[in-house]
C-alpha cells in the first residue's frame, strides 16, 4: 500500500536528509519507523504525504503516485503531523467538520465515527470548546481523531503517542491492530522501543537518512544473538 | 542592564525573518527593496519635508514657525498612540515567548522594557523617516544652525517613547483590571473597538469643531494657540524639544530628556507593580462552550470542502485579535473617512466644484471619480493584508494546505475570496454611499461597485502570489506573522505602483488626447479585467508551483 522506492532528499544542496531509501508497507501489516533525532524521520513522512518534494524517487499510495495523482493518493491517508497545536481558535466540532468535508465524509457516517472516535479517547465534552482551551494530550487527541474520520486505508503516523495518557495510547495501539485486520496498512515513526517492540510486524532502522535495517524484530534479534531490542538500537544507531 | 540588552537582541531576532527566508530569492528582495524605498518611502519623506518647509516658512512672518513643526509631531504622536496600542498589548501579553520568559527569574520591569524597546525599534522604522523628513523641512525652513540636526537625530530616535508608554501604561491597566476575565481575547478585541472608537471620535470632533483651511492657518500662526495647548499638556515633551532646536538650547533639550526620562521611570514602576499579576495564569480564548456533545454532533452535516474552508478562514480572521483589528477593523475605517468628507463639506464646501462636475456629468470629473475608486479599492485591499498574509497565517501548520485533498488553486481561490468579500463590503459600503450623497443614477452606482469588485479582486489574486514567493511560516504569535512581514509591505509598494501607473496614464490619456472620458472608463474595464485574468494566472501556474518548493 506503501510503495517508497529510490527516494532522495537533500536540504540546501548540502544535507542528504534521505538518501536513496526504498521501502515498502504491505495491506495487513504495522510497520515502525526508528531512529535517533535528525536522521530523516519526518522528512521521510511528510514526503509520503506529499508535503515535501523528494529530489528523485516514486512514492506510491494505495496505487496513486503522490507527484502525479495526489488527490487521490492524498483521500487515502491518515496522517498525524509531529505537533498538534494547529487551528487553535477553532472548536473541536468545527475543526472535525471541517476535516470531514474536506475528506467527503457523508453526514451520518461523520455523526457515527465522531461519536465513536470521541467517546473512546474521552474528548466528548471538549468537544464543542475552542481548541485553545485544550491540553497538549487532548490536542493530540483530537488530531488522531481527524486522522481517523474519514477511514483512510493508509495511515501515517508522526510520533502519534506523545502527549497520549495510557488509556488513549491503549486505544489508539488497538485501533491499528484492527486497522491492519481489515487489510489497511500503517505506517509510524517513534522513539519508545517498547511500542515498536509489542505493536509492530516490522521495522526500519534509519540513520542520517540512510536506512540500516529493514525486517521484523524477531529476525533482528536472531541475528544479534537475542540482545535487547534497546542495546541493538545503540549499536546500530551510535556505529 | 547586560540582561536587558541580550533580551532586547533575542526578541528583535524573533521579529526579523530568519537566516533560511533572508538566502531566499535574494534578487526578488532586492529588486522589491528597491521598489520600495525609491517608489515609496523616499518621495513620501520628500512630500512631507516639503510640507513642513512651506508651512515653517509661511508662518515665519508671523514669528510662529515653529508651529507647524510642534503640530506635526503631535499628530505623529496621536498615530503612534492608535497604532501602538494593539502592537503593545500583543506583545506585551500575547505573544509566544511570555512563556518561556516568565519562568525565567527576571523582574517585571526587565521582561516588559526589552519587549517595550524591541517593539519600538521595529514599529518604528517608517516613523523615523517621516519625522526625520518633517525635521529636515523645519529645520531647512527656518534656517536653524549644524547642532539642530543633531538633536533632529536624537528627536527622531527618542519621539515614539511617550505615546508608546502611554500604549504600555493603558494596556497593563486595563489587562490588571480585567485579570477574572477568562476570555482575554475578547478584552484584546473590545479594546481595539475602543481605539477604533476613539478614532472616530477624533474625527468627528475635529470635523464638527470648526475644521477649515483658513481657520487651521489663523491657528498655526497665533502665538497663542487653543490647539497646541491642550496636544502639549497631552505630550509635553513636544515643544522641549522643538524650542532645543529652535535656539533654547540646553536647557530645553534637558527638560526633553528629563520628561521622557520621568515617563520611562512611571512605566517601570507601573510594570513592576502589575505586569506579573495581569499576565500570570493569562489563557487565550479558553472560553468553554455551553453547547453540549449531542447538540453538535447531530448538527454535524456534509457540505462542500470549499464552503468549509472559506468558513475556517473567516473564523480565523475574526476570531483572531490580531488578525480582527489589522485585517478586517482596518476595512471599515474607509466608511469613516467618507464620512468626514460628508461632514467637512457641509461645513467648508470644499468639494463643490466637483460635486457639481458629477451631477452635471463633467467627463473629467467622472473619469477622477472612477480612477479614485479603483486606487483606493487597491490601495485597502493591500493595505489589509488579507491576501497577501493568506499563506503566512497558516504558519507552522503549512503542511496543512499541502496534505489535505484540496488542489492548492482551490484552496488560493478561497483565500482571494476571503479577501475579496472583507475589503470588498467596505469598499462597496464607501462607494455607495459616496455616489448616494452625490445623487448619482444607479447605473452609475452599479458601474462604480463593479469597478471596485474589479480592482479588489486583482489586488487579492496578486496579493496571495506575492505571499507564494517567501511566505513568513515561522513567527510566535499571529501579530509577528503581519509585523515585519516584507511580502505585505512588497505588495503595498507594488501594488501603489501599478495603481498609480494605470491612474496616471488613464488621466493622461484624457489631457492629451481626443478619447473621451466614457472610452478611457471602458479601457479601465477592460485593463483590470485584463489583470484579473493575469493575476489568477499567476496564481493558477506560478503560486501553485511556489506552494509546491516549499519545505516546511
Amino acid at each position: 500500500m506503501i510503495q517508497f522506492e529510490n527516494v532522495t532528499k537533500t536540504y540546501n544542496k548540502s544535507v542528504r536528509a534521505v538518501d536513496d531509501i526504498s521501502f515498502n508497507v504491505k495491506g495487513g501489516e504495522i510497520v515502525g519507523f526508528i531512529g535517533p533525532n535528525g536522521s530523516g524521520k519526518t522528512t521521510t513522512m511528510k514526503m509520503l504525504t506529499g508535503i515535501i518534494k523528494p529530489d528523485s524517487g516514486k512514492i506510491t499510495i494505495n496505487g496513486f503516485n503522490i507527484r502525479t495523482d495526489p488527490i487521490k493518493a492524498k483521500e487515502s491517508i491518515g496522517y498525524i503531523a509531529d505537533s498538534p497545536d494547529m487551528f487553535l481558535r477553532l472548536r473541536g466540532n468545527e475543526f472535525l467538520e471541517l476535516i470531514g468535508d474536506i475528506y467527503h465524509v457523508p453526514s451520518a457516517d461523520r455523526q457515527e465515527r465522531v461519536r465513536s472516535l470521541a467517546e473512546k479517547f474521552g474528548l466528548t465534552e471538549a468537544l464543542p470548546a475552542p481548541m485553545m482551551s485544550y491540553s497538549h494530550g487532548m490536542r493530540q487527541k483530537m488530531m488522531v481523531i481527524a486522522a481517523l474520520l474519514h477511514k483512510p486505508p493508509v495511515w501515517i503516523l508522526d510520533e502519534p503517542m506523545i502527549g497520549l495518557d495510557p488509556k488513549s495510547a491503549f486505544e489508539l495501539k488497538q485501533l491499528m491492530r484492527e486497522h491492519t485486520k481489515e487489510g489497511n496498512a500503517v505506517f509510524f515513526s517513534t522513539h519508545v522501543l517498547e511500542v515498536a517492540e509489542k505493536l509492530c510486524d516490522r521495522v526500519i532502522i534509519i540513520k542520517n537518512g540512510k536506512m540500516l535495517y529493514s525486517g521484523t524484530l524477531e529476525e533482528l534479534e536472531k541475528q544479534n544473538k537475542n540482545e535487547s531490542l534497546e542495546n541493538i538500537f545503540l549499536e546500530l544507531t551510535e556505529k | 542592564m547586560k540582561i536587558y540588552l541580550r533580551l532586547v537582541s533575542a526578541l528583535i531576532k524573533g521579529v526579523e525573518p530568519s537566516s533560511k527566508e533572508k538566502k531566499y530569492n535574494r534578487i526578488f528582495y532586492y529588486v522589491m527593496s528597491m521598489i520600495a524605498v525609491f517608489g515609496i518611502m523616499l518621495p513620501m519623506a520628500f512630500f512631507v519635508g516639503v510640507i513642513l518647509y512651506s508651512m515653517t516658512n509661511a508662518l515665519s512672518s508671523f514669528g510662529t514657525q515653529e508651529n507647524a513643526i510642534e503640530l506635526f509631531l503631535h499628530l505623529i504622536a496621536v498615530f503612534s498612540f492608535i497604532f501602538g496600542m494593539n502592537v503593545i498589548f500583543s506583545v506585551f501579553y500575547f505573544s509566544g515567548d511570555i512563556e518561556n520568559l516568565l519562568p525565567l527569574p527576571l523582574k517585571p520591569y526587565q521582561i516588559i522594557g526589552s519587549k517595550f524597546t524591541a517593539a519600538l525599534i521595529s514599529e518604528s522604522v517608517m516613523e523615523f523617516i517621516v519625522i526625520i523628513a518633517a525635521f529636515a523641512g523645519y529645520i531647512i525652513g527656518a534656517g536653524l544652525p549644524f547642532y539642530s540636526w543633531l538633536i533632529a537625530v536624537f528627536g527622531m530616535l527618542t519621539m515614539p517613547v511617550i505615546p508608546l508608554i502611554y500604549c504600555g501604561i493603558i494596556c497593563m491597566l486595563v489587562m490588571y483590571f480585567t485579570r477574572f476575565v477568562k476570555n482575554k481575547d475578547t478584552v484584546n478585541k473590545i479594546t481595539g473597538i475602543c481605539t477604533f472608537l476613539i478614532v472616530i471620535g477624533i474625527v468627528v470632533f475635529v470635523s464638527r469643531s470648526g475644521f477649515d483651511s483658513d481657520a487651521l492657518i489663523k491657528a498655526a500662526s497665533e502665538s497663542d494657540n487653543g490647539l497646541l495647548g491642550v496636544m502639549n499638556c497631552i505630550f509635553p515633551q513636544i515643544p522641549f524639544l522643538v524650542g532645543s532646536m529652535s535656539g533654547a538650547g540646553i536647557p530645553a533639550l534637558l527638560a526633553y530628556i528629563g520628561i521622557n526620562a520621568a515617563a520611562v521611570v512611571l512605566f517601570m514602576l507601573t510594570a513592576q507593580a502589575v505586569y506579573f499579576k495581569s499576565v500570570v495564569g493569562i489563557g487565550q480564548g479558553g472560553a468553554s462552550s455551553r453547547r453540549s456533545f449531542e447538540s453538535v454532533i447531530a448538527k454535524m452535516k456534509q457540505r462542500s470542502a470549499w464552503v468549509t474552508y472559506l468558513k475556517k478562514e473567516f473564523r480565523l480572521l475574526l476570531r483572531t485579535p490580531a488578525y480582527f483589528t489589522n485585517c478586517v477593523m482596518i476595512n471599515f475605517m474607509c466608511p469613516v473617512f467618507i464620512w468626514l468628507v460628508f461632514l467637512i463639506q457641509e461645513r467648508t464646501h470644499f468639494m463643490d466644484s466637483f460635486v457639481y462636475g458629477i451631477h452635471s456629468g463633467n467627463e473629467e470629473t467622472v473619469l477622477q471619480f472612477m480612477l479614485g475608486i479603483s486606487a483606493v479599492s487597491v490601495l485597502v485591499t493591500a493595505v489589509n493584508c488579507i491576501a497577501s498574509s493568506g499563506l503566512t497565517r497558516e504558519g507552522k501548520h503549512f503542511a496543512f494546505v499541502k496534505y489535505i485533498p484540496l488542489s492548492y488553486i482551490a484552496q488560493i481561490n478561497v483565500k482571494a475570496l476571503v479577501s475579496i468579500i472583507i475589503s470588498g463590503s467596505g469598499m462597496l459600503l464607501c462607494v455607495a454611499a459616496a455616489c448616494i450623497w452625490l445623487n448619482t443614477g444607479i447605473k452609475f452606482i452599479v458601474f462604480s461597485c463593479l469597478l471596485s469588485l474589479l480592482s479588489v479582486s486583482y489586488a487579492s489574486y496578486f496579493g496571495i502570489y506575492m505571499d507564494s514567493v517567501n511566505p513568513k511560516l515561522v513567527w510566535d504569535d499571529e501579530l509577528n506573522a503581519l509585523r515585519g512581514n516584507y511580502n505585505i509591505f512588497f505588495n503595498m509598494a507594488l501594488a501603489i505602483l501599478l495603481e498609480g501607473v494605470i491612474c496616471a496614464g488613464s488621466y493622461l490619456l484624457f489631457r492629451f488626447t481626443e478619447i473621451g472620458a466614457i472610452r478611457i472608463i471602458v479601457l479601465l474595464f477592460t485593463v483590470l479585467m485584463a489583470l484579473n485574468a493575469v493575476s489568477y494566472i499567476l496564481c493558477n501556474y506560478k503560486a501553485t508551483k511556489n506552494i509546491d518548493k516549499l519545505s516546511i
